[in-house]
């Protein structure tokens, strides 16, 4: 049944423009079936699921490869089915008010719900190539969604950003698997998970799948092609760069941290950098003025903290990770969905020229404070439950983490309180700054348009005050995580702990934070952003161009005889080499057995010599001629009369033929600047013309067989019926090489005929 | 059933010389050569399945007994190759009655396709060292008068390029060939097993070298691929596409059943051709990204792409023979369809410079989806069939430790990507070209307007169809990996084993 719901979702993408075509803007409802549908089958299936019995699927795919589409949900898979297919069915609902109609809103629809199918896909996959498979098929899916609106400059450098930063990472991680995958002996994910293998090369798949993981949940240092993804419209950013795709590099992690945590590399290095991002993206958040860029900053910092709790692969702090990714899922999607009703209403997202919203949208206004406040970790919002387990996680672990990990947890909770500020604040209550312009005229969003939302703030509530009715999926989620711990139940108040403290501490300093937020912003301009990220990765491609230009200017320079010398250096270096260095000539043949032989060949080599020497054509034709008829000459020393006469013919041929077209041409060689040293020729004609005498030489000595020729002397005329062995090999023993050689001529003599054709139809038809 | 084995060359013969017989009637031509591709594609199916079923069949011309006549042999790899081959050669026939003008066709177009099919066929089936010179021979001058077919300056100038060197190739083909021959007395590829066995080492290596070399050359491995790119852009689309396509694998093959047969070396992994594999990747993907025109793009992803398929071969183990030879059917399907799209958009802008085109995709929707597909298969992406390859080829490299060349290849890979998407972003998407940056005369513009921005683009049925079917094939190929890849396998398993190969071609 999942084969046949990610086959649903490609049958409703592939769809797509048709239903477009004649549907509008329904072909949202239509596309929302697919995920519609999966949300119905996990209902289903998940009372089961809960109890720990995880449903399996398999397609055989290439055995050999051990790839097969083997598809497996457990609590954990089925809680991100939640956040895929459940917010899925709300982002199409929401696509429909956010579109006017346009005519290329089928292939929006179509992108959209292939990144549902594959985003689905990574969180059922078992298999490991599989689970690649649907990874980088959301990679390319975020790449259509970001180039959406692909007149505009920005949202294709964008887009090729995003995909080049996920695919490279992707690339790594596809090599990391084959190193796990190989060591364990499987590649199912839940196989490699029940026995960890150990080993060096282990370790380095990990930090190549880590890198993997990083880069798609945009992680320090890779995090800043998700704040360039936000040119996407608005459905996308909520969906694909808040809610889903972003997670994928958190949930393998989360997947992989209870298994191989205790690798020595492990929880330093995915704590440091969840919490390094988490850190980094809340500052960067704070100086935000675009309100859709804020909130991508926000994610980043989100990520940061998942990336924390879930990878350090404790019990405690694994189930604080799995909550956050539910609480993160609604309110970090309801803000989205926000900003895209302020922009489409007020036709604008910048806070600066924001005002009074709270009063022209007061019920975009209440969804945003209460997904704002869940954001900021207030009771008694999901947010807030969240957040009390992760300090209380964080704080049982302590022993195993350090108290660093807490310490960055709470500071980065202070930053989110004060960007959520910030949000709400400059979004919908400041007055407008009048440099800025004065503020823009909002409508009143349609109801269809504000359910999604409010939808979503709804969950956001519910769960807050009633923890209890998320309790099972959350904790089959850690259980599916860890296996051996009892996860405890989800609650508001958990007394007067210290997690209550540093949450109160949270909340005082993120006012604190707001209050002055004038000086935060100074503060802000004389330390700048997180030099690099951005930089490093225009100065990457760029670098790469003009390493590319300046190679490929040097490699391909456009000149014949640099490419003949080095395709003759090969030659006579590399056979020349090894055949010239590794042996010895044992008997050296006799090199002439006449003093005929030796005049002819002199003769030869003072015609080569000649040739390549004269200055006029006509010349060096003569000389080229002689060469011929000295070979010509060997054949008849040798006693091969028919083949010293096809010889002499195909050489007088030649120098006519040559005579007919040096009338065209000038009489003198034309005086090429020598772009190849008149010395390196010497050194290529010379070393060529060695190697292949020393190579002839030694091929002529080591012979141990009989030749076959002697078969063709001696069933020329019992077998074949004629005299001349030369002849019946041509016409008989070897006749397939004639008709070749035949054929030649013939479509030599057709591209002449061509070539004449087309010159007397008066284009010039070149030499 | 060894009948079935020179087929697909005879048939092509015969089909060139009555179709030279019939110059100046077009669609007899057309028909025939139709009539011609789809007999030899069924043959080579048919040989395809018997060797499946039967192992290697041999069949000697002229009846002449091996070692002494010219001996024909369809094994795993050979009957992959033809098969794959005159499946290119079909699509990109009917991919020609919509694109070649009038007048090119009158040329000689389709007598000259038709050897090119012969020769091409000749030297996947010959297993004799001679006549694969003599195959090659019909391939390069028939190649030559598709190139120059039309004779414009610019096609006559890059035919320069590319004649020449491929003539000095020859020579060196067949001084090899000469050289193997006062070795060792033969020429037949079986019987040279034996004899180049005997042969001192130096001399066999050497020898073995030479022949990497020349084929190299035909391969356009690194450093002999000078010509390649400066050649095949010329060329009329569905010609280009056949030479993207087929030509340089026919080199591929010789290079693989060249040094798995004749000089295996010490059966281990080779870091040589492995270091050859690698810098083929790369100097070509960088290639690649510093072109701006669209063909000549992908012919610089040819190069880059061989590296793949080389790498194989110098793994020389079973996985990564077959993951080579998976490469190479795969490749030749996604680069022949991408050449076609050039055509396509080619035909419908009257130029295929990135720097004047844009907005592709709005106008004809099929178009880009049939350039994204192939596009991100040559990548090597999920899940298509590049993507099979390639994984393929990281399993068994790093199973071997080959840890450098799995690098490089993951990061050409990621390179390759790169240039794709420029492809994609400055032709697919973007604004249109402005009507004064296409060329006035653009040349078979006048049915399709292709210059107001918002109007749809429609190609021929012939080009649209052909094109589409081999994105489909390149599809089918990646849902289908599992029964070829066993294919492939048993076919890699046929050439590092050789007994059967020695016993259908010498008997006993």
């Amino acid at each position: 049944m999942l084969l046949a719901l990610l086959a649903l979702h490609v049958a409703v993408a592939l769809a797509a423009p048709t239903v477009a075509g004649r549907a509008g803007r329904w072909v949202f409802a239509f596309c929302g079936l697919a995920p519609a549908a999966v949300v119905v089958w996990a209902s289903g299936r998940a009372g089961g699921i809960l109890a720990g019995r995880a449903v399996e699927e398999t397609l055989r795919w290439v055995p050999a490869l051990d790839l097969a589409v083997t598809l497996r949900v457990d609590g954990f898979s089925l809680l991100m089915i939640a956040l895929v297919s459940g917010v899925g069915v709300l982002i199409f609902a929401y696509s429909w008010s956010y579109f006017e109609p346009r005519p290329d809103l089928g292939r929006f629809a179509a992108a959209l719900t292939g990144f549902a199918g594959a985003m689905l896909g990574v969180v059922v996959a078992d298999n490991l190539f599989v689970l690649y498979v649907f990874w980088e098929l959301t990679s390319i899916t975020s790449y259509l969604l970001i180039g959406f609106e692909d007149d505009k400059e920005e949202a294709r450098g964008a887009a090729l950003q995003a995909l080049l930063v996920t695919v490279a990472g992707g690339l790594a991680m596809l090599a990391g698997f084959v190193l796990i995958g190989s060591a364990a002996g499987t590649y199912s994910l839940s196989q490699v998970l029940a026995e960890p293998p150990t080993g060096t090369a282990v370790g380095i798949g990990l930090l190549l799948v880590l890198l993997g993981a990083f880069t798609k949940s945009a992680q320090v240092p890779f995090h800043s092609w998700l704040p360039g993804a936000m040119v996407a419209p608005t459905p996308v950013s909520a969906y694909l760069h808040s809610a889903t795709m972003v997670k994928a590099g958190v949930y393998l992690v989360a997947r992989l941290a209870p298994a191989f945590g205790a690798v020595v590399f492990w929880r330093p290095l995915v704590v440091g950098v969840g919490v390094a991002t988490m850190l980094v993206g809340g500052w960067r958040a704070l100086r935000q003025f675009d309100l859709k860029l804020l909130l991508a900053f926000g994610t980043v910092s989100q990520l940061g903290f998942m990336m924390a709790l879930l990878g350090a692969g404790t019990p405690e702090a694994t189930f604080a990770g799995v909550v956050l990714l539910l609480a993160h899922g609604a309110f970090k999607c309801a803000l989205f969905l926000v900003v895209g009703i302020v922009d489409h209403e007020a036709g604008t997202r910048d806070l600066r020229r924001l005002s009074g919203l709270r009063h022209a949208l007061p019920i975009t206004f209440a969804v945003a404070v209460v997904a704002g406040a869940s954001m900021a970790g207030l009771p008694p919002l999901l947010g807030f439950v969240a957040k009390e387990l992760a300090y209380d996680g964080l704080l049982a672990d302590a022993h195993q983490l350090g108290l660093a990990p807490l310490a960055g947890a709470v500071a980065g909770s202070v930053l989110t309180f004060g960007y959520t500020a910030r949000f709400l604040w400059g979004g919908f209550a400041s007055p407008v700054d009048v440099r800025a312009g004065a503020p823009p005229h909002a409508h009143r969003p349609s109801a269809a348009f504000l359910a999604p939302a409010v939808t979503l703030a709804a969950v956001t509530v519910v769960l807050g005050a009633l923890p209890g009715l998320a309790d099972g999926l959350s904790a089959a989620a850690a259980t599916a995580l860890q296996e051996h711990h009892e996860p405890p139940h989800l609650a508001l108040w958990h007394g007067v702990t210290p997690a209550l403290w540093l949450s109160v501490l949270t909340v005082v300093a993120g006012v604190a934070l707001f209050a002055t937020r004038g000086r935060v912003e100074a503060l802000q301009e004389r330390v700048g952003g997180l030099p690099g990220a951005q930089e490093a990765y225009d100065r990457a491609v760029d670098g790469l161009q003009r390493l590319s230009e300046g190679l490929t200017g040097v490699v391909q320079n456009g000149s014949l005889p640099v490419y003949l010398a080095v395709i003759l250096l090969t030659a006579a270096v590399l056979p020349g080499g090894a055949v010239l260095l590794g042996g010895s000539l044992a008997s050296p043949p006799p090199l002439a057995e006449s003093w005929a032989q030796v005049v002819v060949t002199v003769g030869i080599l003072v015609a080569s010599v000649a040739t390549v020497m004269m200055r006029r054509r006509f010349a060096a034709v003569l000389m080229l001629g002689s060469v011929g008829y000295g070979v010509a000459l060997l054949f008849v020393l040798q006693g091969a009369p028919d083949l010293a006469l096809t010889q002499f013919l195909i050489e007088t041929l030649s120098v006519i033929l040559f005579v007919l077209v040096l009338r065209h041409l000038p009489d003198r060689f034309s005086h090429h600047r020598w772009r190849l040293g008149q010395a390196l020729r010497w050194v290529v004609a010379v070393g060529v013309g060695v190697f292949m005498f020393g190579f002839a030489l030694m091929a002529g000595t080591a012979r141990t067989r009989q030749p076959i020729s002697r078969y063709f002397l001696e069933n020329s005329l019992p077998e074949a019926g004629g005299h001349n062995v030369v002849n019946v090999i041509l016409v008989d023993f070897r006749g397939l090489d004639t008709l070749g050689e035949i054929t030649v001529l013939v479509v030599a003599a057709l591209g002449v005929a061509s070539l004449v054709r087309a010159s007397r139809r008066g284009e010039p038809a070149g030499p | 059933m060894s009948v079935l084995v020179p087929l697909p060359v005879a048939v092509s013969l015969l089909g060139a010389a009555v179709s030279l017989a019939l110059h100046g009637r077009v669609r007899l031509q057309r028909a025939l050569g139709l009539a011609v591709c789809i007999v030899a594609t069924g043959t080579a199916v048919a040989l395809l399945t018997i060797v499946q079923r039967e192992g290697v069949v041999a069949t000697q011309a002229g009846g002449w007994p091996a070692p002494f006549g010219i001996t024909l042999v369809v094994d795993g790899f050979a009957a992959i190759m033809v098969t794959i081959s005159t499946l290119m050669l079909l699509g990109c026939l009917v991919y020609a009655f919509g694109q070649l003008d009038a007048e090119r066709e009158r040329l000689y177009f389709h007598p000259v396709y038709l050897v090119l099919q012969a020769g091409v066929c000749l030297s996947f089936l010959t297993g004799d060292l001679f006549n694969l010179f003599v195959a090659f021979e019909v391939m390069l001058i028939a190649s030559y008068v598709l190139l120059v077919l039309g004779g414009s300056q610019e096609q006559v100038g890059s035919g320069m390029t590319y004649v020449v060197i491929n003539l000095l190739a020859s020579t060196l083909f067949v001084s090899g060939v000469g050289l193997v021959y006062a070795a060792t007395g033969s020429v037949n590829m079986a019987d040279l097993v034996g004899r180049l066995a005997e042969l001192p080492p130096n001399l066999r290596g050497g020898l073995g070298l030479l022949f990497l070399v020349v084929f190299g050359v035909k391969a356009a491995l690194f450093p002999l691929f000078f010509w390649l790119p400066d050649s095949y852009p010329a060329a009329p689309t569905a010609v280009a596409a056949v030479f993207a396509g087929l030509l340089t694998k026919v080199g591929v093959y010789a290079v693989m059943r060249t040094q798995t047969l004749l000089f295996p070396g010490d059966g281990g992994p080779s870091t040589l051709i492995l270091g050859v594999a690698g810098a083929t990747m790369f100097v070509g993907v960088l290639g690649a990204i510093a072109q701006s025109d669209i063909k000549r793009i992908l012919s610089f992803h040819i190069i880059s792409q061989i590296g793949y398929m080389i790498m194989g071969l110098g793994l020389y183990t079973l996985a990564g023979l077959a993951a080579g030879i998976f490469y190479i059917v795969h490749h030749i399907v996604v680069k022949t369809a991408l050449f076609l799209v050039a055509g396509l958009v080619e035909r419908a802008e009257g130029t295929d410079a990135l720097g004047r085109l844009g907005g592709f995709a709005r106008r004809a929707p099929l178009v880009g989806a049939l350039f994204m597909l192939p596009a991100l298969s040559l990548a090597g992406l999920p899940p298509l069939s590049g993507f099979v390859a390639k994984l393929a080829l990281v399993r068994e490299g790093l199973a071997l430790d080959r840890v450098v060349i799995v690098g490089v290849g993951l990061l050409v890979s990621l390179f390759t990507l790169f240039s794709m998407t420029k492809v994609w972003q400055r032709v697919f998407w973007g604004m249109g070209p402005s009507p004064e940056a296409v060329p006035p005369g653009a040349r078979h513009g006048q049915a399709t307007a292709p210059i107001a921005g918002g109007s749809r683009v429609r190609p021929p049925a012939t080009m649209l169809g052909a094109t589409a079917a081999l994105v489909a094939l390149s599809l089918v190929i990646a849902a289908t990996a599992g029964p070829l890849y066993t294919i492939t396998e048993r076919a890699a398993a046929d050439m590092l084993d050789t007994t059967d190969y020695l016993r259908a071609v010498l008997g006993g």
